[in-house]
């Protein structure tokens, strides 16, 4: 028995004496976030300040109406059918009729206007969210899973819109039908609605008690969705691996782990916040009691104080009385699992943007490239840096290629060019310039950067080439893809330029997709040219064919090339090789070869 | 909607009992009135004190007894609906888990995340909500019905005239509410999908400098959502008003018409006043029907989705424990013609060729020529429908997926790594493999070295969520996560293209003596040279097979591919 109080069905507890302590530091700090959380969701919306008035006057219209048609009714019993007098009944039924009308008309202009401002405001809320994660810097990106970033759009923003859609006409609604009340109870006895509001503090103590609960549960619900979403969308995409490797009994049982962490939660935060209604219910029916009771004694005693019809008025009303009260305090839930959802949203908001203090906007870029002393790590508490003490310069039209084992740090140096990161100390300047100095706008709008993964959208193979110049017209685009040697296969599919790419199908094979990024850079006319493994996927018959279309864009740009093949990395002017982050030695192909150091043995153990 | 409901009939008795301790509540909150009318009639207007004594010590019992069962039934009712939803995702989960990837590649990942969180989230709440109010308010509804009939025939058919009107309304408005909520789940598909790519896609938007353009087109997308929200809420939204509309407009009728009645003394007053009050109380369980029927339709949409998830078709594993058979390792194509399904073009024709036990199996061919696609057919990725292959000389039919794919380790074209440590991504390979299983194998991808030289070692996080690793690095970790499998098949696509030349050819050196047939896509001819025989594709066709010195002497494009290489004088002496 006591197992199935601390373990209920085997939902594991998940809040410790810690999570709802009163006391606690931790706990201030909660109830200030709420605050700030509400103020800075109150941003969002504040702009249709003049919109949210008139919803709350519509609001305050119904629960108005609401009221005056059952007081006709009784009006119309009360004077007409008692009294059997049916002249002009046709007339204030017409007006009862009006009534009705209007109370329809009323309520639905606030609701249509509600979901309206609502919509507009989750929508201002992802848009934000998503331009704030377009500033983010590449490593914030580096270290999170895709699936638990995904959830905040949609996951944590749902719960935000589900929220607002309906908790702030349930409230206001709640609040003005809750005065109206009181002040026809006071007006029928204020010593019975002192009586009444008796159970006001044991109500504000019982939805104490559960939302302390509620609050971090929701929390960590939002939490575990995220988890359970990155799992699968880290599942699915890489479905194939899993099949290759029949692991998915291992992928299932892991799936099961994280659903059933997120089922525990789910299932406390529903408890708790099922058990507001029953304790309403239960308050109301013992405010009942009291009202009955309290009246009766009167009624017994004390001659002619309190009448038998104002109880039973009286009753009606304490009962109309609690159902605004429950309706607040749930709407206090549905606000609290809104805000663990904001909470996460504003998360991601306040992550420091990349900062851009460079002042040169639209410079342009000649394209000579220095490196002063340049060290950066990934992590901080990496053992050896990435890059360590790295000087170099390339001047502008000249072409290099970066060579060295895997993990020497090629790939690091272009996006430290590229500035996705910011080297730790020591400096990366183009034509003398800083980088930092520049908008980093400035910088890629002048670079194409094809990078190592040629990633395509989910779009046509057209618009995927467009996306390097994208007021391309279609002869252009064809052009670029010809150079790139894509045209031919292009031209075989049966939707041409027009094929869709979808994310997980086979049809474009890895090369293709290479030789499609190629033609993307090709289109854009940079100052500065990127090419980490470019071509590592296509065959170098067709590397070769297009080798000249990449020579010929290489001529007069400066380009740096990461490339394994031979005839690439013979094409460029100087050879940088990289070990560990130091450059070791660079030169041009024969001055390296004379040298008979690092490259030349890389070269000559290629012989075998 | 049935399918995915099917899921609570698990829990049918924890349902009847958290039913019984609701209705428990609803008779309590029913019998109030009653009682209040007992403290009024036979205490207080006959001035006997104890009656009032007695009745108000049973109001407050009740009160307590309504209060726990209340309580009772939240406990069931927070189970219930938390228990089928983790039992629905859980079996779409595994569902998914053995979809072939054909059935996959028609369901986008974001597609099946929302499918597996907010839809399975609609469906759980109207479950919670029909176990906590459902019951009341059609209760609520056709009692009142019911009692206006009782107490007065003619009234209560007025009351009840608009009722069709009404069932009507509420019929059209949930069939079209569960269309426009498929719409709006359709766009979370969007907003889900767009944010995937972007994220995939994010050094690729930088490097373009294409923020502002990626903005302008989420605008579009996450709009559409929103009007389409709007539309969806904004239907919801007129139930409430109409319904009052038509339940008031009854409330007239019965006025209008017991006016008349009343004129010719066919009702009394009283059942005139009780009819209106039922039909007042009517409208509080409407305003519930507004809430229901909204459930009601986002989770029809819901289970529309779901249940396209848990229909699909999965690749059947009979699982009858046929051990690995013997390590031969052959692989044969008979005369394979392939095209992805859905599509006219074949990407493979007519390819026949095979491979003997332990051989270096070298296959070359230009971008396009159908080399990935052959080597996912050999572990039955894709079913073959014209041709044969086998493995072992048993043909795939015959096979059974667990046990043909133990058998072969695959090293697919993109290193793709989990969430996790280096050592869970390699144990990925094989979960009973040892330690010293698991270090051979990483010494032999050339990786061990590297890996060590990590602050974590082998406990260092990649994936997703991990370390920044390089090309390379990342390509060694999956040829290692292979090798862990010790498979008699042991298939690399490409998967070298971002070693330097000096660690390739260790790798090579290393995997010399694998006791595995090895088949392995390369660009590189040095490769080519050291395998025991080649087969060059072009266009999906076998161009020529044979080893090295014989297509030299006999393949053009063997020779053109050799020449593209050879420019440096690297490969002629």
């Amino acid at each position: 028995m006591i197992d199935f109080i601390r373990r209920p069905f085997g939902h594991d507890p998940v809040l410790g004496k810690e999570d709802i302590g009163r006391r606690k530091r931790k706990e201030n700090q909660r109830a200030s976030d709420v605050g700030g959380t509400l103020k800075r969701m109150w941003q969002f919306i504040s702009e249709e300040r003049k919109l949210l008035c008139l919803i709350i006057m519509l609001v305050a219209l119904t629960s108005l109406l609401s009221i005056t048609g059952p007081f006709l009714v009784g009006y119309i019993v009360d004077n007409y059918f008692v009294q059997r007098e049916f002249d002009g009944l046709f007339r204030i039924l017409m007006i009862l009729l009006a009534t009705y009308i209007l109370l329809s008309a009323a309520q639905y202009s606030a609701a249509f206007l509600m979901v309206g401002l609502s919509q507009r405001t989750v929508y201002k809320l992802r848009d934000r969210l998503f331009s704030h994660m377009q500033n983010l810097p590449v490593h914030f990106f580096d270290k999170r899973q895709h699936g638990e970033l995904m959830s905040r759009m949609t996951n944590d923003i749902e719960t935000i819109s589900q929220t607002l859609n309906t908790s702030f006409i349930q409230f206001t609604t709640s609040v003005v039908t809750l005065l109206g009340t009181l002040s026809v109870m006071l007006y029928l006895s204020p010593l019975l609605t002192l009586l009444t509001v008796t159970i006001i503090p044991v109500l504000i103590l019982a939805v104490g008690f559960i939302t302390r609960r509620t609050g971090p549960l929701y929390k960590r619900r939002q939490r575990a969705t995220g988890e359970l979403n990155g799992y699968i969308e880290e599942m699915v995409s890489g479905q194939e691996i899993v099949k290759v490797f029949s692991q998915e009994e291992t992928a299932i049982e892991n799936f099961n782990k994280r659903a059933g962490k997120l089922r525990d939660i789910t299932f406390w935060a529903f408890l708790y916040a099922g058990l507001i209604p029953k304790v309403m219910n239960m308050l109301n029916n013992i405010s009942f009691t009291i009202v009955a009771g309290a009246g009766g004694l009167l009624v017994f005693y004390t001659d002619g104080v309190v009448t038998i019809g104002t109880i039973v008025v009286f009753a009606e009303y304490a009962r109309q009385f609690t159902r605004p009260l429950a309706d607040l305090s749930n709407q206090f839930n549905q606000v609290l699992s809104a805000i663990a959802g904001a909470e996460r949203v504003f998360g991601i908001i306040d992550t420091e943007p990349e900062e851009d203090e460079g002042t040169i906007r639209d410079r342009e870029i000649r394209g000579r490239i220095g490196f002063r002393d340049v060290t950066f790590s990934y992590d901080k508490d990496q053992k050896s840096p990435t890059i360590n003490n790295l000087s170099f310069d390339i001047a502008e039209g000249e072409s290099v290629a970066l060579i060295g084992a895997t993990g020497a740090g090629k790939t690091t140096v272009m996006q430290l060019l590229a500035r996705f990161y910011e080297t730790d100390r020591g400096e990366v300047t183009i034509d003398g310039v800083a980088i930092t100095d520049y908008r980093r706008t400035a910088i890629r709008s002048q670079t194409a950067f094809v990078l190592q993964d040629p990633y395509l959208f989910e779009s046509t193979i057209r618009e995927n080439i467009r996306y390097g110049k994208l007021d391309a017209t279609d002869e252009e685009v064809a052009e670029a893809a010809k150079l790139a040697n894509a045209h031919g296969f292009i031209m075989e599919l049966e939707d041409g330029y027009d094929t869709m790419l979808e994310m997980d199908e086979g049809f474009v094979s890895q090369g293709q997709k290479q030789l499609i990024s190629i033609a993307r850079a090709l289109i854009t006319d940079p100052a500065i040219l990127l090419l980490d493994e470019a071509t590592s996927s296509i065959d170098t018959v067709t590397e070769l064919k297009i080798q000249e279309a990449l020579e010929r864009l290489m001529k007069d740009r400066t380009s740096i090339i990461i490339a394994h093949r031979l005839n690439t990395i013979k094409a460029v002017d100087r050879i940088f090789v990289l070990d560990q982050g130091e450059l070791v030695e660079s030169g041009s192909e024969e001055e390296l070869m004379a040298l008979g150091g690092r490259y030349y043995r890389m070269m000559t153990d290629n012989r075998g | 909607m049935l399918t995915v409901y099917k899921f609570a009939l698990t829990y049918k008795w924890y349902i009847f009992v958290a039913l019984s301790f609701m209705s428990i509540e609803l008779a309590v909150e029913l019998a109030q009135p009653y009682l209040i009318s007992k403290v009024i009639d036979d205490g207080i207007v006959s001035g006997d004190i104890n009656t009032v004594w007695f009745y108000l010590m049973v109001m407050f019992l009740l009160s307590i007894a309504a209060f726990l069962s209340g309580v009772i039934n939240s406990f069931f009712s927070s189970h219930i609906a938390n228990a089928f939803s983790y039992d629905l995702r859980t079996a779409l989960f595994r569902r998914i888990q053995y979809f072939t990837l054909t059935t996959l590649s028609k369901f986008p990942t974001s597609s099946l995340i929302t499918r597996m969180t907010q839809d399975v989230l609609q469906t759980e709440m109207l479950l919670y909500m029909s176990l906590r109010i459902v019951l009341r308010a059609p209760l609520m509804v056709v009692g009142s019905l019911i009692m206006s009939f009782v107490i007065n025939p003619t009234l209560g058919f007025y009351l009840s005239l608009l009722t069709p009107l009404l069932l009507l309304f509420l019929i059209i408005v949930s069939i079209k509410g569960g269309k426009v909520f498929l719409r709006v789940q359709k766009r979370l598909d969007k907003i889900n999908r767009f944010i995937q790519q972007n994220l995939e896609g994010v050094r690729l938007i930088k490097a373009n400098d294409r923020g502002l353009f990626e903005m302008k087109k989420f605008q579009e997308v996450a709009g559409r959502l929103r009007d389409d929200t709007v539309y969806a809420l904004r239907l919801m939204e007129s139930i409430m008003p109409m319904l009052l509309l038509i339940i008031n407009g009854s409330l007239l009728v019965v006025i209008w018409m017991a006016s008349d009645m009343l004129r010719s003394d066919t009702v009394q007053v009283g059942e005139v006043v009780a009819v209106i009050n039922y039909g007042l109380r009517m409208q509080g369980g409407f305003s519930m029907f507004a809430f229901i029927i909204m459930a009601f339709s986002r989770s029809k949409a819901s289970s529309e989705r779901m249940e396209e998830v848990l229909k699909s078709p999965v690749s059947i594993n009979k699982k009858d424990g046929t051990l690995k058979e013997d390590r031969a390792g052959t692989v044969r194509f008979d005369n394979v013609s392939f095209r992805y399904p859905g599509s006219a073009r074949y990407i493979l024709k007519d390819i026949t060729f095979d491979v003997a036990a332990d051989e270096k199996f070298v296959i070359m061919g230009g971008t396009g020529s159908g080399k990935s696609t052959l080597l996912s057919l050999i572990p039955k990725m894709y079913d073959v429908k014209e041709g044969k292959i086998y493995v072992n000389d048993k043909s795939l039919e015959d096979w059974e997926e667990d046990d043909l794919r133990q058998t072969i380790g695959y090293v697919p074209q993109s290193a793709v790594l989990f969430s996790g440590s280096i050592y869970e991504n390699l144990l990925w390979g094989n979960l009973e493999a040892e330690e010293s299983e698991v270090l051979t194998s990483t010494e032999k991808a050339q990786i061990h070295s590297s890996i060590e030289a990590f602050d974590h070692r082998y406990e260092t996080r990649v994936g997703q969520r991990g370390v920044t690793l390089s090309g390379g690095q990342k390509q060694r970790l999956s040829i290692a996560r292979a090798l862990v499998r010790k498979p008699s098949i042991l298939i690399l696509d490409d998967s070298t293209s971002a070693l330097d030349i000096r660690t390739e050819s260790a790798l090579w050196e290393a995997l010399k003596d694998e006791n595995a047939t090895r088949i392995i896509v390369t660009q590189k001819v040095v490769t080519a040279k050291s395998a025991d025989r080649v087969l060059l594709l072009d266009g999906g066709q076998v161009s020529a097979i044979g080893t090295h010195d014989e297509l030299m002497a006999s393949s053009g494009l063997y020779r053109s591919i050799a020449e593209s290489q050879m420019e440096g004088g690297h490969l002629d002496d």
